[in-house]
Parts: structure tokens; sequence; C-alpha cells
């Protein structure tokens, strides 16, 4: 069975917002992967970017910079 | 260091699908119509008659399932502290595509939760609303993939949070003091209909789970082919074996395409009905069940989409839009249902209205 690891979920207003966040984090070769919001952060159903917690700098910058408005940024075991 | 652990993942999902199924079996048991023990499209469309929004005699009831959906995930969202009035994300389109989602909903005869609950008791007949329904979701994520984006939502008063609740709870009093105000059915669908009761409590405990869950049948599939994430779509699973276990036992099963309890074999409609339902729920965010639970967490733009889907329903049957059951003559033919000229044209026009807004709602080209 797959051992919890700490992740960094970055969720958004929007599901554009996270494909968005998908797109600009392929462009840059930045890890990571799109996927459901978990459910301990909120009742909606949308989706989040899940990266390793190291990155969240610069995925903090280059969200901002690209103009993608961002909702919450959790550290959670996933 | 934890593990994954399955149950953590899925326990829940399932629980409410089951919870779901039982409760559809139960609710037929005590007099709903066969394989509609739920249907959120249905029940709209008989609380839409009852208000005489339309005048279908047949469909006329304030069904109590749908205030206990919306009641219960109101309970459940303010115990959790997890009720947050927001509203905001394009009403007005929310309000017409719930419109057309219920217009295509009623050409196929049931919502996507009654569409599993007809793929449970055997009817064979629903498998064209399920190729459609799943062809009209792979539409909305090419959509969705594309930027797609009805835009956010923000926070407001609390007020407007409690508005379909509000209109829920007003529902309810009608019922119960003022019954001669509404419209009841007297013969057809709508005058088979569980004890009150008995219908609240059942949808009380759906809409509680279902908050819990989050269980969307749209969103279930969404998930599937965008994230290879399959828990929403296990509880849409659930509620299938559920009714399937639950009708072998009762001897209800009857797996056939012929005479099915208000179903028709017009599979070409029932396909297309159900890829506008399709196409329409991703683009809202969840499926018809999914926005009864949204705006009784508070979502003024779930509200907006429930009230447009009654008001689709009442289109429906005033216009002949919606599908005709399957029939058998008194000479002994068997007379296909489905829908008509009119039915068919809502149908396209509701494809061609949701690529308008699809398009309208597109990242411009220097967003990209």
């Amino acid at each position: 069975m797959r051992q919890l690891r700490p992740r960094l979920v970055v969720t958004f207003h929007t599901t554009s917002g996270a494909i968005a966040a998908e797109q600009l984090c392929r462009r840059l070769g930045l890890e990571g992967k799109l996927i459901s919001v978990p459910r301990r952060i909120t009742s909606d159903c949308g989706m989040a970017w899940s990266a390793p917690p190291e990155l969240r700098e610069a995925l903090a910058a280059r969200l901002r910079e690209a103009g993608v408005e961002t909702a919450g940024w959790y550290e959670l075991e996933l | 260091m934890r593990e994954k652990s399955w149950l953590r993942d899925y326990g829940l999902i399932l629980l409410t699908g089951a919870a779901v199924g039982i409760a559809a079996l139960v609710l037929t048991a005590a007099g709903n119509p066969k394989n509609m023990g739920f249907c959120i499209a249905c029940f709209l469309r008989d609380i839409a008659g009852a208000a005489g929004m339309h005048s279908a005699a047949a469909v006329q009831y304030v069904r109590p399932e749908i205030i206990g959906i919306v009641l219960g995930a109101m309970a459940a969202a303010l115990a959790a502290k997890e009720f947050r009035a927001k509203a905001g994300s394009s009403p007005a389109c929310r309000f017409l595509i719930g419109a057309f989602v219920m217009i295509g909903a009623l050409a196929f005869l049931g919502c996507p939760l009654r569409m599993v609950i007809r793929l449970g008791g055997g009817d064979l007949t629903a498998v064209a609303g399920l190729v459609g329904f799943i062809a009209g979701i792979l539409i909305g994520v090419v959509c969705l993939r594309r930027g797609f984006s009805l835009g956010r939502a923000y926070p407001v008063r609390s007020g407007e949070g409690t508005v379909l609740p509000g209109i829920m709870v007003l529902l309810l009093i009608l019922l119960l003091a003022a019954p001669g105000l509404l419209k009841f059915s007297e013969s057809g669908p709508g005058s088979m209909r569980a004890f009150w009761c008995v219908s609240l409590a059942g949808g009380l405990v759906v809409g509680v789970l279902a908050q819990r869950s989050r269980l969307c049948m749209a969103g279930g599939m969404r998930d599937a082919v965008m994230l290879r994430d399959f828990r929403l779509l296990s509880g849409f699973l659930a509620i299938w074996v559920t009714v399937t276990i639950g009708n072998l036992i009762q001897g209800s099963y009857d797996l056939s395409a012929l005479s099915q309890p208000v179903a028709h074999s017009q599979y070409l409609w029932s396909a297309l009905g159900m890829a506008l339902v399709g196409w329409g729920s991703i683009l809202l965010g969840g499926c018809p069940l999914r926005q009864l639970i949204l705006a009784g967490e508070g979502n003024g733009d779930s509200a907006l989409t429930v009230l447009g889907m009654i008001v689709g329903a009442a289109f429906a049957h005033n216009f002949g839009l919606a599908g005709a059951a399957d029939s058998v003559a008194e000479d002994g033919t068997y007379v296909v249902g489905g829908i008509g000229a009119a039915g068919m044209t809502a149908v396209v026009l509701g494809f061609a209205v949701l690529l308008v807004i699809t398009l309208t709602h597109l990242p411009k080209k220097e967003e990209n």
C-alpha cells in the first residue's frame, strides 16, 4: 500500500483556474498534477493542483506572474 | 508515516451510493412510481405542476424528497460549519442552462440519478441515455480543457444562501397546512407517492450524505476522465449495484427494453436528451442532484439553476416538449412513445444555446 506523502495543494475559485495552473506548470516543467479538491479542505467539488511542498515559492511566483488567481494554499498528506 | 486507506477514500461515497439506492427502493415500495424512487428532474417537474406552472394533470405534487434533500444538505453544512452564502457566477446563464438540462432530462424521462435507478431495474432503454450522458460529459470536458468558465462566485450576505431552503420550507408548509392551494395529480406518476413523512425522511438522509460525500453523477465521470479519480464514480456505481440487488431480491428486476415503467424506446432522442444533460451539468459544475446540495450549502447560483430547472419543466409540459412513455393500445399494439417535433426542436435548440454559452465563456486569445 502506498505511503501518504506531504503535498502542497493549491485551490482555485474556478475549474478554469486549476486547468490554467496545470498548463502553466507543464510549460515551465514544474512537477505536479491536477487532483480533485480534498474533501477535508472544502465541500466544493472542484479541482486543485498538487505539487511537492518545496515548490511553494516558485509556484506562487509563477501563478502570480501569469495572473492565475488562487483560493487557498494547504500542506496535506496525500 | 501513514498509509493510504481505501476505506478512508471510498467508504463514505460508497455508503452514500448504497443509502441512495436503498432510499429509492424503499420509496418505490412505499408508493413512488416504479424505477422512480428518486428523480430530481421528475420531482421538480411535479413541484412545478403542483404550483400551477404547468397543466399536465398527471405530474403534479409537491415532492417532499426534494425538500428533504435541500434541507438535509443545509443541516449537514451548518453542522460542519460549511454553510457559505455565495453567488455571482453568471447567474442568468446558469438559469438558462438549468432550464435546458431539464428539457433534456424530460426528453429522456429522468435525470442522471433516475437513469441509474432505471438501469438498476433492468430498463435497457436507459442504456441509450447512459451513452448520451457520457458523450455529453466528454463534450463538457473538452470545454473545460479549453478554459470554459462561468466565472467565480463571491461571498454574499447569508440571506442570499437561504433562498432555496426558504422556498422549500414554504412548500412544506403549503403541503401540510394549505394543500388546497396546490394541485395534486389523481392519476399518473404524480398520483403515485409515498407517505410524505417517508419521502421527507428519505430526502433528508440523501441530502445529508450527499453533502458530506459530494455525490455527483456528472462529477464522477468528469473526475474519472480528467483526473483518473474514481471516487465520485464509485458512488454512481454503488447506486446501480444496490438498486439492482434490491430489485432482484424483491422480484421486480425486469431486464428488457419493452414496457418499462415511465420510459420510452426512442433511443436516439433519449441519448440526445441525456447528452444535453451531461454537457449542461459539466458547464454548471454538477448534476441536478448536486445543484440541490450546493443550493442547500448556501450557493445562490445553484438556487437559481434549480429555479431554472423548474421553469424548464413548466416549458417542457406547456409546449409539449417532454417525452411520453411507451404504452400498449387497447388493441394490444405496442406504441412507442418519446418526444415529438417540438421536443426535438427544443433539444437541438438546447445544444445551440450551450454552444453559444460555451463560446462566449472561453478565454480570449490574449488570455491564453
